[in-house]
């Protein structure tokens, strides 16, 4: 009785499949999980969590090493570096390590630590990572002009109900769900 | 009146407050005078042990790479003397309490004994480099003969490489956080470590690499101990020695050392060479490298953080 109760809990928290070793996490468990990460972010640091400030970090400093006097001039890179500033000493780079060397782990947990390229069948490999690396770019410029990503300005902003928050994560997803439209033939094929 | 001149090294600008006598030459050489050690004493002591048909790669493969590793640590360290066609006059005196005159002579022990070792092997695995060459040939024989004898001096000197090279920091009193006698062993067993780490990292037998992942996670763990009781060793001391630890818990040094050396140089290839040992798929290369960079980290960081460490008065 006990065995089948318990087994019942870890089928809500393992997605459909009914055997152990499913390799993902239910969603709706895991957002909840992201969720309570976020509150212990505020807890902790006070702060709540961010992704695209890491990469921004890396772009400014590595900017910075190439270029120094066009980042100091820069409007917007230029107050990252003011003052002898190190943009690589912020948080999120170190937040962002602590990411990939939890993911690095979490893969290898599943059994999933396998470098490869993930696609349908009906594009290629290169369609697919152009595709993404453009779609990154966009991202990029689009999280910079929002203040943010889904991260910094979404989650961590409605979690402290900022309007702003509500806005960004309409728009972005709203975005992608009229974009998707477009793209589909990238994923479902036909 | 009578006026007195005082001449101090504290006038010395180079030297205080803060050292600014070594750079990249330094750790590097001794990031690679200590893996040079540690293959040496594992190619060494498994061979004395019989183990040459288990761990080929450890025993006859490696150790071929020592000469080279040596003398490019040597060449820095050359690189870092300020009167460079002098550096013979070590070798003019044994001064039995000077930590460089002991690892002068060392070094002139352990090289021509890494060569010796490794020609033996090299012969081995491809006698066709060899045979233009009898006098070599029947030379390397005689040599084979007394291989046994050879690990064992060689060993025994490689033993004292691996120390020496925490021991010439250690013996430096003016500079608190090199002042432990924990940072010879540290380095020997981070040198064991980086060694064990090559062989998981080139060796192409499956059995010897997993046998040297476990090996390597017992030396992260030695060597996390050892990290662990550096810093307590510190703060049980005068107020100096805590000072220097806290350029560690809170001051410049913080955030380098925990997250590079202490995250990703030994806990997080120690997890996954853990996970490894539990059936868990892990590519191994990943920690091997890890430890590797962490072992040059670990050198660099010592090096620069006892420089910055000072006498408070």
């Amino acid at each position: 009785m006990l065995v089948r109760q318990v087994d019942g809990y870890i089928k809500i928290f393992m997605k459909g499949n009914n055997s152990l070793n499913t390799k993902y996490l239910n969603p709706y468990v895991a957002g909840m999980l992201l969720g309570l990460i976020l509150l212990s972010a505020f807890y902790f640091t006070g702060r709540g969590l961010g992704a695209s400030g890491a990469m921004k970090s890396v772009v400014t400093s590595t900017l910075n090493t190439i270029a120094p006097n066009h980042t100091s001039n820069s409007e917007y890179f230029a107050k990252y570096v003011a003052d002898g500033k190190n943009p690589m000493n912020s948080w999120l780079v170190f937040e962002i390590l602590g990411v990939v060397l939890g993911g690095f782990l979490s893969g290898a947990f599943a059994g999933r630590l396998k470098l490869k390229v993930e696609h349908h069948p009906f594009i290629t490999s290169n369609k697919r990572i152009a595709l993404a690396l453009s779609g990154g770019v966009l991202f990029g410029f689009g999280s910079q002009l929002g203040r943010g990503c889904t991260s910094g300005s979404a989650l961590t902003g409605m979690a402290v109900f900022s309007l702003q928050g509500f806005i960004s994560m309409i728009a972005i997803f709203g975005t992608a769900f009229i974009f998707a439209y477009f793209f589909r033939k990238n994923w479902i094929g036909g | 009146m009578i006026e007195e001149i005082i001449t101090s090294g504290r006038m010395n600008h180079e030297i205080d407050p803060q050292l600014h006598i070594w750079g990249w030459e330094i750790p590097l050489y001794l990031f690679l005078g200590g893996l040079v050690a540690g293959i040496l004493i594992l190619s060494g002591v498994f061979y004395i042990l019989g183990r040459e048909e288990r761990y080929p790669f450890t025993i006859k493969i490696l150790p071929i790479v020592t000469p080279l590793l040596l003398s490019i640590g040597l060449f820095a360290l050359f690189l870092d003397l300020s009167h460079k066609l002098y550096f013979w006059r070590l070798y003019t005196i044994i001064r039995w309490n000077s930590p460089m005159s002991w690892g002068a002579w060392t070094l002139m022990a352990i090289f021509p004994l890494s060569i010796l070792w490794s020609v033996t092997w090299l012969e081995d695995l491809k006698p066709q480099w060899f045979n233009n060459y009898k006098w070599l040939h029947s030379s390397l024989d005689l040599l084979r003969k007394y291989r046994q004898k050879l690990a064992m001096i060689m060993v025994f000197f490689s033993l004292i490489l691996g120390m020496y090279t925490g021991i010439l920091l250690s013996a430096f009193n003016a500079r608190p956080f090199w002042n432990t006698a924990i940072l010879g062993p540290l380095f020997l067993v981070s040198g064991l470590s980086g060694a064990a780490a090559l062989v998981v990292l080139f060796s192409k037998e499956t059995r010897e690499k997993k046998i040297f992942g476990r090996i390597d996670l017992l030396l992260i763990t030695i060597e996390i101990f050892l990290l662990i009781h550096l810093f307590m060793g510190f703060l049980s001391g005068t107020q100096v020695h805590i000072e220097a630890a806290k350029m560690f818990l809170g001051g410049p040094y913080t955030t380098f050392f925990w997250v590079f050396i202490m995250g990703f140089g030994l806990v997080f290839p120690g997890i996954l060479e853990f996970m490894e040992l539990r059936k868990f798929k892990v590519p191994t290369a990943i920690p091997a490298i890890l430890v590797l960079i962490g072992g040059l980290l670990l050198r660099i960081i010592i090096v620069d953080a006892g420089q910055a460490s000072r006498w408070l008065y």
